[in-house]
């Protein structure tokens, strides 16, 4: 059964700002690419992704980006709703020294490649990951280059 | 070894013929020419060009180059179709070292020419011409040159191999 | 069993396929562990075509980047440019004149119609059968000479620009476009005569390849695939852009989930293609196409935007994060072939490598794009 529930248990989800409101914006689709983007706790990605499983998102992309002056990185996750075209985009930070974040390749398996593309680019660990080896890059590649301190 | 090129574990030197038979060598190749067999190796964009120009409206079997065989074993000109990347590199060398001698190579677009334009600053992956890896006989410009363009790069080679242009070179009226 | 007939049976052999195969469609690898003509395991390995656009994107400005579109799923170029230019136009807030709209749609839907054609003639090419490919040659020749005359590219177009195309089209481009749609219409019988109804490809397909709607959501395929699998999944219809909704059309969808599903898909996409076409060159309005007063050098705000357009393989979605500066900070570009392809492992599982080569061309994958 399709979990009509999902967006209140995805905002429970969510980190808190300082205010402990939390980090969700909802934007009309269209000045916005989607419609609802949570924030959540790098820890709880498992969890957000597993309530949109139950509710019938299918997985688009998974990337990053590199915060070089807030010496953090942002993981991003899209997916969007087959039936009614709603989009979610999952947001986490983690440290730019210690980038580590659980994988979600669990729940959804197309996250296996899109997280070993992730770490090829930026680095970024996914604990728990079956197989983060190179993809792109060439196998013996030990450099990310879409890091913005990548020198060849 | 100028920066950005690659070092290969072994120099690829083709040898010269050992013995030349002057009027047999001379007919022997006027048959190579005439019946040169390109291998099936789409690298990019310009495979889809290769594959134009071995379909119906351009033709390639008029010059006798239509015979596509998927092994180098088989084959006798490499038409390098697009962009070499540095995994890529080892397999491109590999292919070549398959193909029974003698073999010709045609570097087709920018890509297998130079680089094309995926050169920038901090590139990493491509490399800059397959010249950097294997020799080539025949550059064919463009991004990605058009069929006829690899048509007159067939021609060039034939050229090469024979030593003057093919003599019944069809006319083509503008409209 | 016995022993003995246990080690018989789990006696496997590891096979390389590729990366120059002609069954790959360009620089794919696979290493298949075989158990006899069964495949065990089919791990692909890719990245023979990494060209790192992404990184291409940080380093240039956003007008330098457009020929780059091109160079992604070269053989459907205008998509990717498509998605690039509404993104950077949604960032920057530009709008668009209605008739570059409407021109960006034919030509589109057009490349479409090529795309699929040069798709029908390499899997059938893959499944054995070469004359079909002359065919769908000779018809897709004339869509480039229709797309030549007015973005003066045959292959890797970069014909949209930031608000609007960089060309009007003309009479004899319209006509062009009526007459080949006309033409290609007469052709689709014939196709269905030598595909669609030969005992030889339904051997091939029907039943081969299965993909279950649960499997594509996973994974995230889109576009034929998907609608293959009996959901009616597409972008022009679930998040409607350009001018789509103002046209009538049908997505198509086949539930049976096989090889032969994905094949119908795809040749009902054209005859959709060319009911639209038809219906945008009908409303074509008269106007500019490019709106007044785009500045030189883009400086879109800070913010960061994702777009999606339906190509002609699925979703084609591109992430733009902007700092405020002339280059994008961050340029993700979401391939459909990328999500497409990494369901193959678990798909190919115990079938038969002929088979398995039948399902990798039905998913129509274009290397350079899956790598980028």
């Amino acid at each position: 059964m399709p979990d009509n529930d999902w967006k209140t248990r995805l905002v429970a989800c969510a980190a808190r700002d300082a205010a402990q409101q939390p980090l969700v914006t909802e934007t009309p689709h269209a000045t916005k690419g989607s419609v609802l983007e949570v924030t959540v706790p790098a820890a709880d990605v498992v969890a957000a992704a597993r309530i949109l499983d139950n509710a019938v998102f299918l997985i688009e992309a998974v990337t990053g980006v590199d915060w070089l002056a807030e010496q953090q990185m942002e993981l991003v996750y899209d997916f969007v709703q087959m039936q009614t075209g709603e989009r979610v985009t999952l947001r986490a930070r983690v440290p730019r020294e210690k980038p580590e974040l659980p994988t979600i390749s669990a729940v959804y398996p197309g996250a296996n490649w899109h997280e070993r593309e992730t770490h090829d680019f930026f680095g970024i660990v996914f604990s728990g990951h079956p197989n983060l080896t190179p993809l792109l890059l060439p196998e013996d590649a030990r450099f990310h280059p879409l890091r913005k301190d990548f020198a060849p | 070894m100028e920066e950005g090129s690659i070092h290969l574990e072994k120099q690829v030197d083709v040898p010269p013929g050992l013995i030349h038979f002057s009027k047999l060598d001379d007919i022997l190749n006027l048959a190579r020419a005439n019946s040169l067999w390109p291998m099936t190796f789409g690298l990019a964009c310009c495979a889809i060009e290769m594959m134009a120009t071995g379909a119906s409206r351009f033709d390639m079997a008029r010059f006798g180059c239509e015979v596509f065989r998927p092994s180098p074993r088989q084959s006798d000109v490499m038409i390098v179709s697009g962009t070499v990347t540095r995994k890529m590199s080892a397999a491109v060398v590999t292919l070549y070292d398959q193909m029974p001698e003698p073999k010709w190579v045609v570097a087709m677009g920018n890509c297998a020419i130079s680089g094309g334009p995926f050169i920038f600053p901090g590139q990493y992956s491509v490399v800059p011409g397959v010249d950097k890896l294997i020799p080539v006989d025949v550059y064919i410009p463009g991004c990605p040159p058009r069929p006829e363009a690899l048509i007159e790069g067939m021609l060039k080679l034939e050229e090469k191999l024979v030593g003057y242009r093919r003599k019944s070179w069809p006319t083509v009226e503008a409209k | 069993m016995s022993t003995d007939a246990q080690a018989i049976h789990h006696e496997s052999f590891i096979v390389n396929l590729g990366p120059q195969h002609p069954a790959t469609h360009g620089v794919l690898r696979i290493k298949l562990t075989m158990d006899g003509e069964y495949i065990l395991d089919a791990e692909p390995i890719i990245g023979y075509g990494h060209r790192m656009h992404e990184k291409m994107g940080e380093n240039r400005a956003y007008a330098k980047f457009l020929p780059n579109t091109g160079r992604m799923d070269y053989v459907a170029a205008l998509f990717n440019g498509h998605g690039y230019v509404c993104a950077v136009e949604r960032l920057a807030g530009l709008t668009v004149p209605e008739r570059a709209e409407y021109i960006r749609v034919i030509t589109c839907e057009l490349n479409r119609v090529a795309s699929h054609l040069l798709w029908l003639g390499a899997f059938l090419v893959d499944l054995g059968g070469f004359t079909p490919l002359l065919y769908c040659f000779d018809d897709r020749e004339k869509i480039l000479d229709l797309l030549e005359s007015v973005t003066g590219a045959r292959l890797t177009f970069c014909y949209f620009r930031f608000g609007g195309v960089c060309n009007d089209i003309d009479d004899t481009f319209v006509n062009g476009t009526r007459d080949f749609v006309k033409l290609l219409r007469s052709r689709m019988p014939l196709y269905h005569d030598f595909v669609s109804t030969n005992i030889i490809f339904r051997k091939r397909c029907e039943g081969i390849g299965l993909l279950s709607a649960d499997t594509c959501r996973r994974y995230g395929a889109t576009g034929p695939v998907l609608r293959g699998s009996g959901v009616a999944y597409d972008v022009r219809k679930q998040e409607p852009y350009s001018i789509y909704p103002k046209l009538d059309f049908k997505i198509p969808v086949y539930p049976e989930c096989d090889c032969m599903a994905r094949y119908r898909v795809r040749v009902d996409e054209i005859v959709e293609s060319l009911r639209i076409i038809e219906q945008a060159l009908d409303q074509l309005p008269a106007g500019p196409v490019m709106a007044p007063k785009v500045p030189k050098i883009l400086k879109p705000a800070k913010g960061d935007c994702y777009f999606n357009v339906e190509s002609a393989r699925g979703s084609f979605g591109i992430r733009i994060v902007s700092d405020g500066s002339e280059n994008a900070y961050r340029l993700k570009l979401r391939s459909p072939c990328f999500s497409n392809m990494s369901l193959f492992q678990e798909a190919s599982r115990g079938m038969l490598l002929a088979d398995a080569l039948a399902l990798l061309g039905s998913l129509d994958l274009v290397i350079p794009d899956m790598d980028r």
